[in-house]
């Protein structure tokens, strides 16, 4: 009786999280995505005293941002991991850098934008920039992008290695032409859900790269405002323009659906990549 | 596969290592040169962490030299008259906290034993896939969620302006569900298959087996998954901001606006010069001390954990 009540609750209590999820997706596309879809609204340009703006600018800035950082981030973890996993022998030294990683991830955003702030944007004279703002989220992300690598590097069978090296391959050739071939497949589901989470980021860029701009960002010194960044600025100052809810339930819109695409899409790509190398593990 | 929610884990030694491994590893100065540039780029988050610590220190720097140790901890925060107290937001912080952490806590953990025990390999898929999705949604939308629906919802069953702890503990409840069910599923999931072979053949029911065997072994795992929920829960900004109020003063009840240590730097770190600007970083110091005691914390029960049970229950 009593296991068949313990059952019953913990498959509610399942049911309960599955369903605060689909809530959560449900009533923000159901009030959003009806303004989101329309060109005018994702393409068009921002209005600050009448209805009727779109989110073109902030639309560019949150892909252009997205895309920097990704750039600077996936090698700068990559490589951290191959070091960590494939060349490393000091001890000491890893176990430093793990700490250091560790502490990273713990960091609260807001503490990170203030800090890319005084560092990147004042003390570099960076200026509110997407760059600034590009090189905050990288030290944010990454701790994660080190973490994914790494476990997708350590996945891997040590015959493969010594097959490399039995053939006179050095270790960089081995890890260059074995090892993170291999590991392609998670390194790539690792770097597109890191792109989810540079996309949805708020906090760490309101004072480095901006909240609002009127025209799309050219150069990556340029200010910007991405997505996330502009609903914390209708939120905020919003009540300048007249519309200013209906304009961010359609940016929250927009901006879960393309979180969604990536982090949805991160698994099937990895299989894809898997399939067209052959690799069966 | 261990989680990639679980933000303090790291991979750990492995099997085997190229220490004292095969000869000849590198050809020349060119691979030496490379495994330079490697070791820079591990080094790269040893010297960001380095850097942000020696920053917040030196801009907050005024405010412990100005306003003193006493005044900052003190409960009166008015930095026209000279007053930098930050109790009210460091008591908002710790309040959301454990209200976020005991709505979602007891649901996670639910969540995570049928995970274990009771799902279907394709429910559990299903159910693991939804916890990474909802662990992905950004949290200006979950914050602006809170905004257009639950705070009117409070406001009528509560009265007043509907914003408060209470709206803020329930965002950070959701919040903090993946976080934790992840990490509790896969701590229950390390917990060796022969526990509860041993449990059944002693004619132990599925619930028995769980409440006597399996969750006593997997607790620091457990312990560790809602430690990192509650270092989620004391970082998050907007989520929180959209919800609170804000207001300086302590609250009154759950439904009355206030403040925490992130909210009040987000709010007033664009309109602030001076010690009071300065004091903000001190909040930001604050918070770092906080995230680095829970870290603290779980290293404390990841050796324990190792010291009770060698094999290694513990996953994150």
């Amino acid at each position: 009786m009593a296991d068949r009540a313990a059952g019953l609750f913990f498959k509610a209590a399942a049911a309960v999280s599955l369903a605060v999820l689909a809530f959560i997706i449900g009533i923000i596309l159901v009030k959003g995505l009806g303004t989101a879809v329309r060109p005018s609204f994702l393409f068009g340009r921002p209005q600050a005293m009448k209805e009727g703006g779109g989110i073109g600018p902030m639309f560019f800035s949150s892909l252009y941002l997205t895309l920097l950082t990704t750039l600077m981030v996936v090698p700068l973890g990559v490589g951290a991991a191959l070091y960590l996993a494939e060349f490393s022998r000091d001890g000491r030294l890893v176990r430093l850098v793990r700490w250091g990683t560790e502490s990273l991830s713990s960091i609260s955003s807001v503490v990170f934008g203030i800090f890319g702030m005084i560092f990147f944007v004042i003390y570099m004279r960076l200026g509110y920039s997407l760059l600034a703002g590009a090189l905050t989220l990288t030290l944010m992300n990454l701790p994660t992008v080190m973490r994914v690598t790494e476990e997708s590097i350590r996945a891997i069978p040590w015959s493969y290695r010594e097959a490399s090296l039995s053939l006179g391959a050095s270790r960089w050739e081995t890890a260059r032409r074995v090892v993170l071939p291999a590991a392609l497949p998670g390194i790539t589901t690792g770097a597109v859900l890191t792109m989810g989470r540079i996309m949805g980021e708020s906090a760490a860029l309101v004072y480095t790269v901006g909240i609002f701009v009127r025209k799309p960002p050219l150069s990556p010194l340029q200010p910007a405002a991405p997505m996330a960044a502009n609903i914390w600025h209708l939120y905020t100052e919003g009540a300048l323009i007249p519309d200013w809810m209906r304009v961010a339930s359609g940016e929250a819109a927009a901006l879960l659906v393309m979180v969604l695409l990536l982090n949805l899409g991160a698994g099937a790509l990895a299989g894809a990549i898997r399939k067209k190398m052959g690799i069966l593990h | 596969m261990t989680s990639q929610l679980c933000p303090g884990k790291m991979a750990g030694p492995a099997a085997r290592s190229w220490a004292g491994g095969p000869v000849n590893p590198f050809k020349g100065q060119r691979e030496a040169a490379i495994r330079w540039t490697l070791r820079i780029c591990a080094l790269i988050s040893v010297v960001g962490l380095f850097l942000m610590v020696a920053f917040l220190l030196r801009e907050s720097l005024p405010a412990w030299r100005e306003a003193g140790f006493t005044n900052l901890f003190a409960a009166d925060w008015n930095p026209g008259r000279g007053k930098y107290g930050i109790l009210i937001f460091l008591v908002g912080t710790m309040a959301v906290s454990a209200g976020g952490l005991m709505l979602g806590a007891p649901l996670a953990l639910a969540t995570a034993i049928y995970l274990h025990a009771y799902a279907r390999p394709a429910w559990r898929r299903v159910i693991g896939k939804g916890l990474e999705v909802l662990a992905g949604i950004p949290s200006i939308i979950l914050g602006w969620l809170g905004f257009t629906t639950l705070v009117p919802l409070v406001r009528s069953l509560a009265g007043g302006t509907g914003m408060g702890i209470l709206p803020a503990s329930m965002v950070l409840a959701v919040m903090i569900l993946p976080t934790v069910a992840t990490i509790a599923r896969d701590s229950l999931d390390a917990v060796p298959e022969s526990f509860a072979e041993a449990s059944f053949s002693m004619g132990a029911t599925r619930w028995q087996t769980l409440r006597r065997v399996i969750i006593p072994t997997a607790w620091p795992g457990i312990a560790v998954a809602m430690i990192l929920g509650l270092g989620r829960a004391l970082g998050e900004t907007m989520a929180v901001a959209m919800v609170i109020g804000p207001a300086t003063a302590f609250p009154r009840n759950l439904t009355t606006p206030t403040h925490t240590l992130t909210t009040k730097i987000m709010l007033e770190m664009g309109e602030s010069t001076g010690v009071h600007r300065s004091s903000l970083f001190a909040m930001a110091l604050v918070l770092l001390a906080l995230s680095t005691l829970l870290i603290l914390l779980v290293r404390l029960l990841s050796r324990k954990a190792v010291q009770e049970f060698p094999g290694g229950v513990l996953t994150c």
